[in-house]
């Protein structure tokens, strides 16, 4: 696998492969809330599927996500982020302890019925709303590291529309429920700008997702 | 495309799988087949859930009648049931979500146990299907397409299946728990049937086998054995398309094999050999049903019903032969099955799978109705219209318009007492099964946990959870 190129453009932001997609067409028709259905029920399964499928794709790239290749858990030239731990602090950690942590945060969240009830007649709760949205945006930093450090390996791997497609659905149904925060997707100035938000803005002008 | 075209920002990239390890390019591969079905299902079920509230809602508004809030009610009704089906897709079921009582039954590649669901208590009878054995029996793309035809339907003639799962050794199916045993059975157990009573029994198989026929569907494989009984004494057909049906060595090479194997040819078979040691030059068995013969055949036809090769007592020759054929092939089955109610073995029984085969083939010179046995002009006539060749044989119309089955009122069979209901003392009474002939099976499947990652791929989208909400399922 050829290393993450810092100075040119990144590839996933060049033709031919920003605008591959296993999926095409409008993603409304598989986003929307289904008339009369419950839309946590929707939001959850959504999430459900979402971690599921971040899942095996990160699975395809994990090998190369080493705490040697990945010291830290970047999604920009000059963003790494930071986990907070039980007392509160910020710790920097390499990319894959992070994602481990993510990813069993995430699958415990999902497993606890008092988060993601399963059983008959047992509601959400009142706080399942910023709980996802919190879900959400860890599922985004891991999407963020994959794009910014792991692409070339995708395309050797020739899997990137797959991911793309994938990548656009989560941001096209975070922006319709409102589970995704702009300076999250984009950065900021003070921590530095996330590579996945140029995406984002190249795939609104292309059309691929709704501005 | 031209490079004029490209845009300046264009790159090639020169893929290489260098430098990555063995799995890598396998999990990938498998990472996008499971993204591709993942993306056809999700649209597939947003149409289906479009169609479905698009029916209702023009049903409700041609409905003069109902009131305003009936109307609403039916439509929230309909989002909860919907809802509830989103929130079935994220409930992980294992095996350890039910308990076996009892192992009920033995098929080719598991068996069937009596389990009730832990948090329910609600009962449901549970088929294992070693993953390993068929792949090795090459029965997996048969598996897919037919579930999907029966996971639809909703057929009070077939078993409704509720859910399925899998781990790395087995795949598990959830059904609806038949506590009348099957038709092999009732059998063993009685010999024959009176014309009355195979008149009910052959009457529903007729309804059963039109109805699967109505969804598109070809059994192949109909037998007593994947005739269940319910509650009430009525027949179903087993969830037949999951295993049994489509065995491989039911097909024309396998039994071609076999009848070199008997003939002392040991080489592969070639077409020449094939044309050469065709079945219409070896000797014709005249000696059928001796009563040893019977007897061998009735002692082992619970063996038979075990193995993967199954018996073919049942298959109509064209199956075997090489010339196609259609539904029409489930009539002859049928008319094997009548044959046996009222004489106590099916028509070409032989001691060997092969022989049995050869007079299938034969079944011109073959087909008798032993002296010993009265039959009613109409049954014999009957059978002889089912156990024919392809073009001459009665159509399901024709097969209910025939006297045999005259004063049977079609349209309500099922609603009549049947012949023998059973006496159940218990929602987990087992008494019409053999159990006592399974207790060697272990209680919870021996998982060998062998699979990698081609096999799993192998059984994509099989996890399957029913649609229908109904009260029983959950
Ligand atoms: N839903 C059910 N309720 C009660 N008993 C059942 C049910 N399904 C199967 N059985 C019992 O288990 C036996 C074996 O099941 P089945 O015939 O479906 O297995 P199989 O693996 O398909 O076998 P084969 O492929 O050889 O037909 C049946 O003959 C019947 O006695």
């Amino acid at each position: 696998p050829s290393p993450v190129m810092t100075n040119t453009k990144p590839l996933y932001l060049c033709s031919p492969f920003a605008e591959a997609a296993l999926v095409k067409g409008n993603f409304k028709t598989i986003v929307m809330l289904p008339k009369y259905v419950d839309v946590m029920e929707w939001v959850a399964v959504n999430i459900f599927d979402f971690y599921n499928n971040l899942n095996l794709f990160y699975g395809i790239v994990a090998e190369c996500c080493t705490a040697q290749a990945c010291p830290a858990m970047s999604a920009g030239p000059s963003l790494d982020y930071t986990w907070i731990d039980q007392n509160r602090r910020q710790v920097k950690l390499p990319a894959p302890t992070y994602i481990d942590y993510v990813m069993t945060w995430v699958q415990n969240m999902l497993d606890d019925e008092g988060v993601f009830p399963t059983k008959a007649g047992r509601e959400f709760s009142q706080s399942f709303p910023a709980t996802a949205k919190h879900i959400y945006r860890q599922l985004l930093r891991v999407f963020a590291h994959i794009y910014h450090a792991h692409y070339p390996q995708i395309l050797h791997l020739r899997s990137e529309p797959h991911f793309n497609s994938l990548f656009a659905h989560f941001l096209a149904f975070g922006k319709e429920f409102d589970l995704l925060e702009v300076k999250d997707v984009k950065g900021n100035l003070q921590h530095g700008a996330v590579g996945v938000g140029d995406l984002w803005e190249k795939w609104k002008d292309m059309g691929i997702l709704e501005s | 495309s031209s490079n004029s075209a490209k845009p300046a920002d264009y790159v090639y990239f020169d893929r290489t799988t260098a430098g990555f390890s063995e799995e890598a390019v396998p999990k990938a591969k498998g990472a996008q087949l499971k993204l591709e079905h993942f993306y056809k299902v999700a649209v597939e079920s947003a149409i289906e859930r479009n169609q479905r509230r698009v029916d209702l809602e023009r049903r409700l508004q041609q409905d003069m009648t109902m009131s305003d809030e009936r109307k609403q009610r039916q439509l929230l009704q309909l989002g909860k049931k919907e809802s509830t089906f989103l929130r079935l897709r994220r409930t992980r079921l294992g095996l350890d979500d039910f308990k076996t009582v009892k192992v009920i039954g033995k098929g080719a590649f598991g068996e069937v146990r009596l389990v009730q669901k832990t948090d329910t208590g609600k009962i449901y009878a549970m088929k294992t299907l070693k993953k390993e054995e068929m792949l090795k029996k090459d029965q997996l793309a048969h598996v897919r397409a037919e579930r999907d035809v029966l996971a639809e339907s909703n057929s009070p003639w077939v078993v409704q299946l509720f859910y399925s799962f899998q781990d790395s050794a087995y795949l598990y199916l959830i059904m609806e728990f038949l506590p009348g045993g099957d038709l092999m059975t009732m059998l063993i157990k009685y010999d024959t049937f009176s014309e009355d009573v195979t008149r009910f029994y052959i009457a529903e198989c007729v309804l059963a086998i039109e109805a699967v026929h109505k969804l598109g569907f070809i059994h192949r494989d109909i037998k007593p054995d994947n005739i269940l009984i319910d509650k009430d004494g009525h027949i179903k057909l087993s969830d037949f398309g999951l295993s049994t049906g489509f065995h491989r060595e039911h097909d024309s090479n396998y039994y071609q094999r076999l009848l070199d194997q008997a003939n002392g040819v040991t080489s592969p078979t070639n077409p020449q050999q094939a044309a050469r040691n065709s079945v219409m030059v070896n000797a014709i068995h005249l000696t059928i049903s001796s009563k040893d013969q019977i007897a061998t055949w009735k002692a082992n036809r619970r063996k038979l019903a075990y193995s993967t090769v199954g018996t073919p007592d049942y298959i109509a020759p064209e199956i075997f032969l090489l010339q196609g054929y259609g539904n029409e092939c489930d009539w002859w089955s049928l008319g094997a099955i009548m044959f046996e109610c009222l004489v106590g073995y099916p028509p070409f029984c032989s001691e060997t799978p092969h022989e049995t085969y050869k007079k299938i083939v034969n079944w011109r010179y073959n087909l008798m109705f032993p002296d010993d046995v009265h039959l009613s002009r109409e049954a014999e006539d009957l059978i002889r219209r089912l156990i024919t060749s392809q073009d001459q044989r009665l159509t399901v119309d024709q097969i209910k318009q025939h006297p045999f089955f005259y004063g049977v009122d079609w349209a309500s069979i099922r609603n009549i007492d049947a012949p023998f209901v059973p006496h159940l003392r218990s929602i987990t009474d087992t008494s019409y099964f053999p159990t006592d002939e399974l207790e060697q099976v272990p209680d919870e499947p021996v998982g060998a946990d062998t699979s990698g990652a081609n096999k799993d791929l192998a059984f994509l989208g099989y996890t399957f959870k029913r649609f229908t909400v109904s009260s029983h399922a959950f």
